[in-house]
């Protein structure tokens, strides 16, 4: 072939390459999800953020207390109109699709949600739940992160070959951000991040990085890089093989919904999703918006309970509305509400004992600002979920908090931390980290007991290209880097022989 | 049972969902415009928002200054990159042989304010209640379509901006100030707070502060316009402290109230207000009857304080200027603030009450600015993106497919004239995540065949060869290599990395094989264009 000819060729062939996600789709791909990761439950939480601030005095509504009328003379709901599901409350009438999931004990409701000395600014108090801070106190990592970063206090390496959270479109990804790493992976829809991650990715240079403030961002657009094409991958595989029983009602929440319940249904082990719903910052014109939102919301969350409920992947779920505070007991002279201190939280699922957790605020008891006094920390409310839902050890949620906080007994069956095995119970090969790899990727495995240890590497046509003995190791965690300078691209089959057998993976360097 | 869905269903499907209606007020101008408005929106496309904040970095020593700037082509890029939304070619070397005293004037120098988009800028409002309701739907439709031309408008000034930093300011100060077209419905208005932005940018703050708090697009979207003393809305008096001026926790939450007081009486009809300027009050009957003129108390100042006293007592407290020259310095120079640098800054703007010309030519004539450790270490804007890329490729203006970048903007996160909220865009590492950093590579297709991401061509193609001919050698591959790097990366290349870069350019080929006028040669420069763009090096400013 004539030299300009080749050029032509593989001209075409790169440009197509770029033009390769606009086209329909339908290529098979083989199923890489392995079952890995180190949260020992299968248990996943979905948290939906609120974001604005949600008025709770007029969702779960305190019908009878006059005061609520009195301070609300436009926007108050009066018990002919509410939907009555306690003795003193009624849900706004846009929940009507949450009246019989209450009903069938499947929705708690946690009174007076907040923190002490409530911060009115939107964007300081969604950055106290996200962090977890005391009010007083400016933190710069969620309380996702920190509890991620005990899981995984090396990530990227040693993380698990799924997402290990995900975060839908615009939230405060604040939470998921530890003091080095963010761990929330952000998405739209699995079919589309795959496509165009994985045909748009270059390999990243093997050079390092200057060691100054711009080299630090190179670092994190590599790091985010590779973690993108990976987890594409990951995600894409569960969204084909997810299913959805019914139709999600056509709004934002909605698909968010939908696409959560498709990646778990698909077998995808991420614990975390976080999702949101705009709109609840209700200053002007309430009685028009804050409905509608309410609607929206009842409606999607009704479809998703029934969804997996169908789909026998109810018992692994809990569902969790927050919000950045509640609103003001008045209301202003634009219809609205202003700013506020606590609110209700709410909990979905056949996991969530169905309850009233509190009670009603006063109305006429208010802090000195003329706002509802909070019945629980909204630390509580996470405490229980690092415990209970997801069972992990106490000092676990105070080292996140940096304090004690008392769960409230909302997850139906809370599994106990029973202290997860210090010896692991087989030799088990981790998956390799990053891969593909250039220069070096990281083998983890474990063992049972103390052993000797060999690791050999193998080409694609089989030849040993190495070999090394490790020696004998501790039971526990290893680690070994596989340096692949001297070695060419290409597909290599690393294997670890321990305690009388052999795992084995493959691996591929990309120069 | 949900299907699954392509592409460009997904696209589609997810550009009806709503979102922008979040803002409507809900009976402004009327009841009935804002019924008919919130309508109108959901059927429009909703921006996609990127999360307010995505990382708060550890805070690292500087590893020391330098006793002078070392001036050349790499700082000038670096300059040029930070105050511009992409330098070309010619304008770094011309800088580069240049002096940066001299540099650095032409970039802070005057400029004329812009021809409008259009006349409608100073359209009176209509008399809504003599409207039919299809003339209203009628109404809205063209404003919406204006508030869009004036977004494209803006862009396309980013894309042909002269050597200035004054577009950067103005979106710096948009970013500060942030206001959105989902809430204020007259695009007279955001044109009007767009002027104001551009004509201060480089002026005086407090000028600039009065002049957008008095404003009709400020008034609307936080709610001064409908406050009363008789129900005092809180909205604008925080976001005034706590993102504009002093930033929260230096006030109390009576402070908050006290100046909701104050900010009490001021209207608009969306074009107009009853604030006078020059007067620095309000005026007129609805001014006399709603307006609190009692006293107040606020940062421990007593007496019956009006809006212009309440930003005259702002203005007296020292953090006011550490905390506006803060936001200067994260957008200008690093995510991380230098305390003692900003406390220069700060001393600066103070000492010349206010004027914002002299703290930007301390920033950009610095050791500090110039230090290896700032080089790279801004992630780019998704403007500096599209537009600087447009700029560097010397598309022509008319060729500029503006309806097109607004769309990939819905996809990167800013929408300039529509941030996510009155915080304005979180910026640095939140601009890249696993949707918007694909969604930037994707764009390398655009730039270099003219491909429409959303399906087909544009039309237009980059003239990538008359671009070579800028660079200091079109014949000789390694220097392209070397131009293309100086244009695309902040950081100095590795031996490794440029023989990369050399190889998607050649292929494999000889580099005494290339000539800019073989066959080949367009679409070679093409791949390395769209290599570069897809190197996370790209992705630096």
């Amino acid at each position: 072939m004539k030299r300009r000819d080749f050029i032509k060729t593989s001209m075409v062939l790169s440009i197509m390459g770029a033009k390769l996600p606009l086209m329909a789709l339908g290529k098979s791909r083989q199923n890489i999800r392995r079952k890995t990761g180190t949260w020992d439950s299968d248990r996943i939480l979905v948290l939906i953020k609120m974001d604005g601030g949600n008025d709770g005095l007029n969702s779960v509504i305190p019908v009878y207390d006059s005061l609520y009328h009195q301070l609300r003379p436009t926007l108050a709901i009066n018990e002919n109109n509410a939907l009555m599901v306690t003795e003193d409350s009624g849900f706004h009438p846009q929940m009507a699709p949450l009246v019989p999931i209450f009903q069938n004990g499947e929705m708690g409701i946690i009174h007076g949600v907040g923190y002490p000395q409530g911060n009115l600014s939107h964007f300081r108090s969604s950055d106290i739940w996200v962090t977890g801070s005391p009010a007083d106190e400016i933190w710069s990592s969620g309380w996702l992160g920190r509890l991620l970063q005990n899981e995984y206090p090396n990530f990227p390496e040693g993380s698990p070959d799924h997402p290990i959270a995900i975060q839908f479109g615009s939230a405060n990804l604040l939470e998921f951000q530890s003091t080095q790493t963010n761990f929330a992976t952000m998405l739209f829809d699995p079919e589309i991040m795959y496509y165009i991650v994985n045909e748009n990715y270059v390999p990243g240079s093997n050079d390092p990085p200057p060691d100054t403030f711009g080299g630090n961002e190179l670092n994190f657009v590599r790091e985010l890089d590779l973690t993108t094409l990976e987890y594409s991958e990951e995600i894409y595989s569960a969204g084909q093989d997810g299913n959805l029983t019914i139709a999600y009602p056509n709004t934002n929440l909605g698909d968010q919904l939908a696409v959560t319940a498709k990646l778990i249904s698909g077998g995808l082990n991420t614990p975390i999703y976080r999702l949101h719903i705009g709109g609840f910052d209700t200053h002007a014109g309430q009685d028009g918006e804050h409905p509608q939102r309410l609607i929206q919301i009842s409606n999607a969350i009704s479809a998703f309970l029934q969804d997996i409920k169908n789909q026998g992947l109810d018992d692994r779920v809990m569902i969790m509305t927050t919000s950045e505070f509640g609103r003001r007991v008045g209301e202003n002279g634009s219809n609205g509400t202003d700013h506020g201190t606590s609110g209700p939280i709410f909990t979905f699922g056949t996991t969530t004992i169905g309850d009233v957790y509190g009670s009603q605020p006063s109305l006429s008891n208010l802090d000195n600002n003329n706002n509802l006094l909070v019945e629980h920390d909204f630390r509580q409310v996470y405490t229980t979920l690092i415990e209970d839902w997801f069972g992990l050890d106490p000092s676990i949620s105070q080292a996140v908090f940096q304090d004690t906080f008392n769960p409230i007994p909302f997850v139906a069956s809370p599994l106990s931390a029973s202290g997860s095995p210090a010896v692991p119970e087989a030799f088990t090969l981790f998956p390799a980290f990053p891969n593909p790899f250039n220069p070096a990727t990281n083998i983890r495995f474990e063992l049972p007991s103390a052993t000797k240890a060999t690791v050999r590497v193998f080409d694609i046509k089989g030849r040993e290209i190495r070999s090394q003995h490790l020696g004998k190791l501790n039971a526990g965690q290893h680690d070994f880097i596989l340096d692949g300078r001297d070695l060419s691209s290409g597909v290599y089959l690393i294997q670890v022989e321990a305690a009388g057998s052999a795992q084995s993976q493959r691996v591929t360097l990309l120069k | 049972m949900a299907e699954t869905i392509t592409r460009r269903e997904f696209i589609a499907h997810r550009s009806r969902k709503a979102g922008q209606s979040d803002h409507i007020k809900k009976d402004w101008p009327t009841a009935r415009v804002a019924k008919l408005y919130r309508s109108f929106l959901e059927d429009k496309p909703a921006p996609y928002h990127p999360p307010k904040k995505d990382y708060t970095p550890v805070p690292i020593t500087p590893s020391g200054r330098q006793a002078t700037v070392d001036w050349n082509d790499d700082a000038a890029a670096h300059l040029l990159r930070r105050t511009l939304f992409a330098p070309t070619f010619p304008e770094i070397t011309t800088a580069g042989s240049d002096s940066m005293e001299n540099t650095v004037d032409t970039i802070l120098a005057a400029q004329d304010q812009p021809d409008p988009p259009g006349d409608w800028v100073n359209e009176p409002p209509p008399q809504f209640n003599a409207l039919t309701e299809e003339e209203i739907m009628a109404l809205i439709e063209t404003y919406y379509q204006r508030q869009y031309q004036l977004i494209a408008w803006w862009m396309k000034r980013m894309a042909i901006q002269p050597t200035s930093i004054v577009e950067n300011m103005t979106l710096f100060w948009h970013n500060h100030f942030a206001t959105s077209i989902d809430g204020v419905f007259f695009p007279q208005a955001m044109y009007e707070q767009n002027a104001v932005l551009r004509e201060h940018s480089l002026g005086n703050f407090r000028e600039l502060l009065r002049r957008v708090t008095f404003g009709p697009a400020m008034m609307i979207w936080l709610d001064t316009n409908r406050s009363t003393v008789s129900h005092p809305n809180e909205n604008f008096s925080r976001e005034l402290m706590e993102l504009f001026t002093i930033g929260v926790d230096n006030y109390t939450q009576s402070d908050v109230e006290e100046a909701a007081r104050a900010f009490t009486g001021y209207a608009t009809n969306g074009v107009n207000t009853n604030y006078s300027y020059n007067q620095a009050t309000g005026f007129g009957y609805y001014w006399q009857q709603n307006h609190d003129f009692g006293q107040k108390t606020f940062l421990g100042q007593t007496g019956n304080f009006d809006g212009d006293d309440i930003i005259d007592i702002i203005l007296q407290q020292d953090q006011t200027a550490n905390f506006v020259c803060e936001k200067i310095y994260k957008w200008f120079v690093y995510e991380v603030p230098d305390d003692s640098f900003v406390a220069e800054m700060a001393t600066i703007l103070r000492n010349n009450n206010y004027e914002i010309l002299p703290v930007m030519e301390h920033v950009l004539t610095s050791s500090h600015f110039y230090d290896e450790n700032y080089r790279g270490c801004l992630i780019r804007n998704p403007l500096t993106v599209t537009q600087g890329v447009f700029r560097q490729l010397n598309v022509a203006e008319e060729n500029i497919p503006q309806n097109y970048l607004i769309r990939l903007q819905y996809y990167m996160g800013m929408i300039p004239n529509n941030p996510p909220n009155v915080n304005g865009w979180a910026g640095y590492r939140s601009w890249l995540n696993s949707i918007t950093l694909p969604m930037r590579k994707l764009f390398s297709a655009t730039m270099t065949d003219g491909s429409n991401l959303f399906g087909g061509d544009l039309d237009f193609e980059p003239d990538v060869v008359a671009f070579a001919q800028t660079l200091s050698d079109p014949n000789d591959a390694e220097a392209i290599v070397q131009d293309f790097a100086k244009l695309f990366f902040p950081l100095p290349i590795s031996d490794d990395l440029e023989e990369q870069l050399l190889y998607a350019l050649l292929e494999g080929a000889a580099v005494y094989d290339w000539n800019i006028n073989d066959d080949g040669a367009p679409l070679r420069l093409r791949n390395l264009i769209k290599y570069m763009m897809r190197k996370p090096e790209f992705q630096l400013l």
